[in-house]
């Protein structure tokens, strides 16, 4: 257990700073609910294609080897 | 208990590949909309898998890769036919407010997966940011069916799964989403069908019990003029077997009328070899005790390319009711890689909300 911690300590380490950064250099603009009429609309919205994506990563999960991409876990089956 | 706002869809999607693998998924889903901000979703697959008969003897050191990732047993008089078996998947979920909690369910005759999952939600930043963390336990029961030339007894493998993802509206037209996830996973990983050729004999595939994977993502979409949209995703991944990996994507989506949009999407990919892969083992101890048949583990990249066709029937002028509820979705991709490898994913979609 002391090694996975360990793991993820690491992990963690290697990778928060990038996400920091991400977060606090993207823009501060205010947009307002009234101007996301476009975000919403499923060529632009995330959500449209979470099943999709799902479904996709599923699939390549068995074909290559790494995963993830999706922020959500895939199922533990060794299918195809 | 009062249900609104209830939406059904039902897909076909038929995969095949270069190795004759044939994968036919019948899949439904349900969501529906209680009292009290809360939500209610359910899905269900069945799967169909058809894997082909090998080409050369088994044992022998020409059967060792007949079998790609699709996994099968050898066993009796058999060998030579195709070999078919059913999987049924279950998820079920209930949002409340800013929580959710799924539980999974995979079955299939020699593996058991089951999961649990919660995950939170919250806007922050006068709601421009919204940031999500999900957690994950998976727990799998693994019961190889009889093979003729490996020995492998009952196994377990358990996943713990970790995200943090962040999406931020930039402009009215562009929003960015960035996130990274862990997974550690413990127990058996390899193919307990699949031998190895190693030190001139076959001897049964073995990967590490442990990895530690890690892979930290972005996504852009921007709106563009004529309600068309472009959409770039990356992926980085890195795990303690050695493979690093990084993933390019991008989308375009284009109204041809009011209600039907195409989309076109490539997808490029590549990866190093895990630290005890080989080409050839020269021992039957492999490397550190590990040898794996698996072209998984090996230098890999890949393409793919698809295209969408969505149409929400409502946005068109129907006299039927019941069309005036539906949308429909068909989609084709095609897949190959760097081990000849290509395969070709067809899929129908048909939703209903009531």
């Amino acid at each position: 257990m002391s090694a996975s911690r360990t793991t993820i300590a690491r992990a963690t380490r290697r990778l928060a700073p990038a996400l920091l950064l991400l977060l606090l250099g993207t823009g501060c603009a205010q947009v307002r609910a009234y101007q996301r009429e476009r975000l919403t609309d499923p060529i632009m919205s995330f959500d449209a294609v979470k099943k999709d994506a799902a479904r996709r990563t599923h699939a390549l999960d068995a074909r290559e080897g790494s995963t993830g991409g999706n922020g959500g876990a895939g199922g533990g089956c060794a299918c195809n | 208990m009062v249900l609104d706002d209830q939406t059904v869809d039902c897909l076909i999607q038929l995969f095949n590949d270069s190795d004759h693998v044939v994968v036919r998924s019948a899949i439904g889903n349900y969501e529906t909309t209680m009292a009290h901000d809360s939500h209610f979703q359910m899905h269900w697959n069945n799967e169909q898998v058809t894997v082909p008969g090998i080409k050369a003897p088994p044992g022998s050191s020409e059967a060792v890769d007949a079998i790609t990732t699709a996994s099968r047993p050898i066993s009796g008089g058999d060998a030579y036919s195709d070999y078919v078996k059913t999987r049924n998947e279950f998820q079920g979920g209930v949002t409340h407010g800013p929580a959710e909690l799924q539980y999974y369910l995979s079955t299939e005759p020699d593996y058991l997966a089951q999961q649990v999952a919660a995950n939170w939600n919250g806007d922050v930043r006068d709601d421009q940011t919204n940031l999500a963390l999900g957690t994950s336990y998976g727990w799998d029961s693994i019961d190889p069916a009889v093979d003729d030339d490996t020995r492998q007894g009952h196994a377990t493998k358990k996943t713990w799964h970790g995200n943090a993802v962040a999406t931020r509206i930039l402009t009215p037209g562009t929003i960015l989403r960035f996130g990274l996830e862990l997974n550690l996973v413990e127990g058996l990983q390899h193919n307990p069908y699949r031998n190895v050729y190693a030190g001139g004999t076959n001897v049964p595939e073995r990967h590490p019990d442990h990895r530690s994977r890690r892979d930290l993502f972005l996504k852009l979409n921007q709106a563009l003029p004529n309600r068309s949209s472009l959409k770039f995703s990356y992926r980085f991944y890195n795990d303690d077997w050695g493979i690093d990996s990084h993933e390019l994507g991008a989308t375009l989506s284009q109204y041809v009328t009011h209600g039907l949009f195409a989309s076109w999407d490539y997808r490029w990919y590549t990866q190093t070899a895990a630290d005890f892969w080989r080409a050839e083992y020269l021992s039957v101890t492999g490397v550190d005790g590990y040898l794996t048949g698996d072209y998984r583990m090996a230098r890999l990249a890949s393409h793919l390319f698809g295209v969408t066709l969505d149409a929400d029937l409502a946005a068109f002028d129907v006299r039927t009711p019941v069309l005036g509820s539906m949308g429909v979705k068909g989609s084709w991709e095609r897949y190959f890689n760097s081990n000849n490898y290509s395969a070709n994913f067809v899929t129908a979609q048909v939703t209903y909300r009531f």
